[in-house]
C-alpha cells in the first residue's frame, strides 16, 4: 500500500508543568488570550456533587446575546466604538459561519477586528489584509487584521472612513453575532443596550450540565513527574481518557473484544463515584479564569483525590486561536486547553490545535 | 506539602497515534434499531470490498454506538485513517437498503470530539429573565 495513504495531517500539543504560585507561570495569559471559548468541562474524582462554590462562580457567567442580521458597521460607529469595543472586554464572533466555507467576523478584548474573508468579498472590500496562511495551490481566504485602538483608525480619519465605507457600502457585510461584554451598563452607559434594541436579538445564559460518574478507572496522577517518568500516563492517553469520560465511553474492554479495546491508560486507581461538569455557551476568559481559581481553592480543605481537570474547548470557527494567531479548519477546528490542577498547586497545562493552526505559546 | 514543580515545556507534534471519528449511518428508509456488532461488521464490509482482506487487515474500535440514533465513535491507527474514511464513504447499502455513512467530525484528539462548536444550537433556546436552574 502507498506509504502516501498513511500519513495525517499535523496536529500539536504543547504540555507545560508549573506551579501556581510561581511569579513566572503564564498560566493566566495563556487563559486570557484565548478569547472566544464553546464549552468548558470540568471533572474531579472522589467527588459526589458539584460544589456549591464552584457553582457559584458558574452562575455568575457573563451572559451573552445573539443578535441577528448586523450589519458590522455599526459596531464601529461613534458612541459604540469609542465606549465598548475600544475599552477592551468586548467579544463577538459571527455565529453559525465556517471558517473554511463563510466570511467570519470577530472583535477581539484587545480592540482589534478580524475579518476572514473569500477572495472575492477581499477584492471588493478593498481593505489591506494578508493572503491566509493555510492555504493551497491559490489564495483562497484572506484575513484583514485592524486595530481600533490605532489613531490611524480614529474618526475622521482617512483610514477610518474607509474602512466604514467598505463595510457599509461596497460590501455591507451583514451576519448573526454572539457578543459578550465584561462591562456594565452603567460603565458604558447604555450603548450596547441602545444597539441591540435597534435589532432582533436574544439573551442567553450559559448552560450547566451534571453528570456523577460511577465505579470506574481513573489514570494516577503524579504532579512530579517529569519527561519519561513511568509514574503517570501519556499526556495523549490522558486526554484520551477525559474525551471517555466526557461521551460515556466504556473503558473497561478486554483486549480480545470484537467491539472496542479502549481501557483505561495506567497506572490507575478506581473511583468509587466522580463529578463531570460542562458548561456550555460563548464563553469569555475573565469567566474561565474565575472558575479556575476557584477550581484551585478546592483543595484548601483536605480530598480523597490529589488532582481534578478543566477543559475548555475553543469555537471551530473563530479566526484566532491564541491572540492574534490565525485559526483554520482542515478535518477539524480543535483548539483546546486543558488544566489538571493538583492538591499542592502544581499544575499541567496541555493545549491542543489541529493543522491549520500556530504553534500554541 | 510536596515541592512545587520545576517548569517543563514540551511541544508534541503529530504523537497522537489514534485518529477518532464520529459518524453517522442514514438509510434510505430512515433510522432502525441496529446492534452496534452488526454496525461494525458493516464497517469491516466495506473495508474489504475496497481494500481485500490483506488491505483491510488492520485493527479500529467502536468506542461507542447509538443504536437510536446510529451515531458511533470509531478509533483507528493513524496509518489507517486514510483507508478507513475511504471505505465509509464507498459504503452505500445495508442488507439491500440504500445507506450513507456521514463524518460527523475528525480528529487526533478524542477529548475534541466532545467540544465541537458547530453544534451549538440557539434558535430555541430564548432568555425569559430568569438563570437556568443547576440540573
Amino acid at each position: 500500500m502507498s506509504p502516501e495513504l498513511e500519513k495525517c495531517s499535523r496536529s500539536l500539543l504543547v504540555c507545560e508543568k508549573s506551579n501556581f504560585m510561581k511569579e513566572k507561570s503564564r498560566y493566566d495569559i495563556h487563559v486570557s488570550k484565548h478569547y472566544f471559548n464553546y464549552k468548558v468541562s470540568i471533572v474531579i474524582p472522589e467527588c459526589a456533587s458539584l460544589p456549591a462554590s464552584i457553582a457559584g462562580v458558574i452562575n455568575r457567567f457573563n451572559s451573552y446575546y445573539r443578535v441577528r442580521d448586523l450589519p458590522i458597521y455599526k459596531l464601529l460607529e461613534g458612541e459604540f466604538l469609542e465606549k465598548v469595543v475600544k475599552k477592551g472586554q468586548f467579544y463577538a464572533l459571527s455565529y453559525n459561519t465556517r471558517i473554511d466555507e463563510d466570511n467570519t467576523i470577530a472583535f477581539l478584548p484587545s480592540g482589534q477586528l478580524i475579518l476572514s474573508v473569500d477572495k472575492d468579498t477581499y477584492e471588493q472590500l478593498g481593505l489591506e489584509g494578508k493572503p491566509s496562511q493555510y492555504k493551497h495551490r491559490k489564495v483562497m481566504r484572506y484575513v484583514v487584521t485592524i486595530d481600533l485602538t490605532d489613531k490611524l483608525m480614529s474618526p475622521g480619519a482617512k483610514r477610518y472612513q474607509r474602512l466604514i465605507t467598505s463595510l457599509k457600502e461596497w460590501v455591507p457585510i451583514k451576519c448573526d453575532l454572539l457578543i459578550s461584554s465584561k462591562m456594565t451598563a452603567e460603565e458604558e452607559g447604555g450603548v450596547l443596550q441602545n444597539l441591540l434594541s435597534q435589532y432582533s436579538f436574544e439573551e442567553h445564559r450559559p448552560t450547566l450540565h451534571t453528570n456523577t460518574l460511577k465505579e470506574m478507572p481513573y489514570p494516577s496522577l503524579h504532579p512530579s513527574d517529569r519527561h519519561g517518568d513511568e509514574q503517570s500516563c501519556d499526556p495523549h492517553r490522558f486526554l484520551e481518557w477525559l474525551g471517555a469520560v466526557s461521551m460515556d465511553i466504556s473503558s473497561d474492554n478486554e483486549a480480545s473484544s470484537f467491539l472496542s479495546t479502549y481501557g483505561c491508560p495506567d497506572p490507575q486507581s478506581l473511583m468509587s463515584h466522580g463529578l463531570l461538569c460542562t458548561v456550555t455557551g460563548f464563553l469569555i476568559p475573565e469567566d474561565i479564569y474565575s472558575l479556575l481559581l476557584e477550581l484551585r481553592r478546592y483543595f484548601d480543605e483536605p480530598k480523597i483525590t490529589s488532582w481534578l481537570s478543566m477543559t475548555v474547548h475553543g469555537f471551530v470557527d473563530s479566526p484566532v486561536s491564541w491572540g492574534t494567531t490565525e485559526h483554520g479548519f482542515l478535518k477539524s477546528g480543535e483548539n483546546f486547553y486543558n488544566f489538571v490542577c493538583f492538591r499542592n498547586q502544581d499544575y499541567w497545562l496541555h493545549m491542543a490545535t489541529g493543522s491549520h493552526d500556530g504553534c500554541p505559546p | 506539602m510536596e515541592e512545587p514543580a520545576a517548569f517543563e515545556r514540551l511541544v508534541y507534534k503529530n504523537a497522537s497515534i489514534f485518529h477518532y471519528m464520529k459518524i453517522c449511518l442514514v438509510l434510505e428508509n430512515g433510522r432502525r434499531n441496529i446492534e452496534a456488532a452488526q454496525f461494525k461488521q458493516l464497517i469491516i464490509s466495506g473495508l474489504r470490498q475496497l481494500y481485500g482482506e490483506v488491505g483491510a487487515a488492520f485493527p479500529f474500535d467502536l468506542l461507542k454506538f447509538d443504536p437510536g440514533t446510529l451515531t458511533g465513535m470509531l478509533r483507528v491507527y493513524n496509518s489507517g485513517l486514510v483507508k478507513l474514511w475511504s471505505a465509509l464513504t464507498l459504503i452505500g447499502s445495508y442488507q439491500n437498503e440504500l445507506c450513507a455513512v456521514r463524518v460527523t467530525q475528525v480528529s487526533p484528539f478524542l477529548l475534541a470530539l466532545s467540544g465541537n462548536s458547530r453544534e451549538l444550537e440557539l434558535d430555541q433556546a430564548s432568555f425569559t429573565g430568569e438563570k437556568p436552574l443547576l440540573t
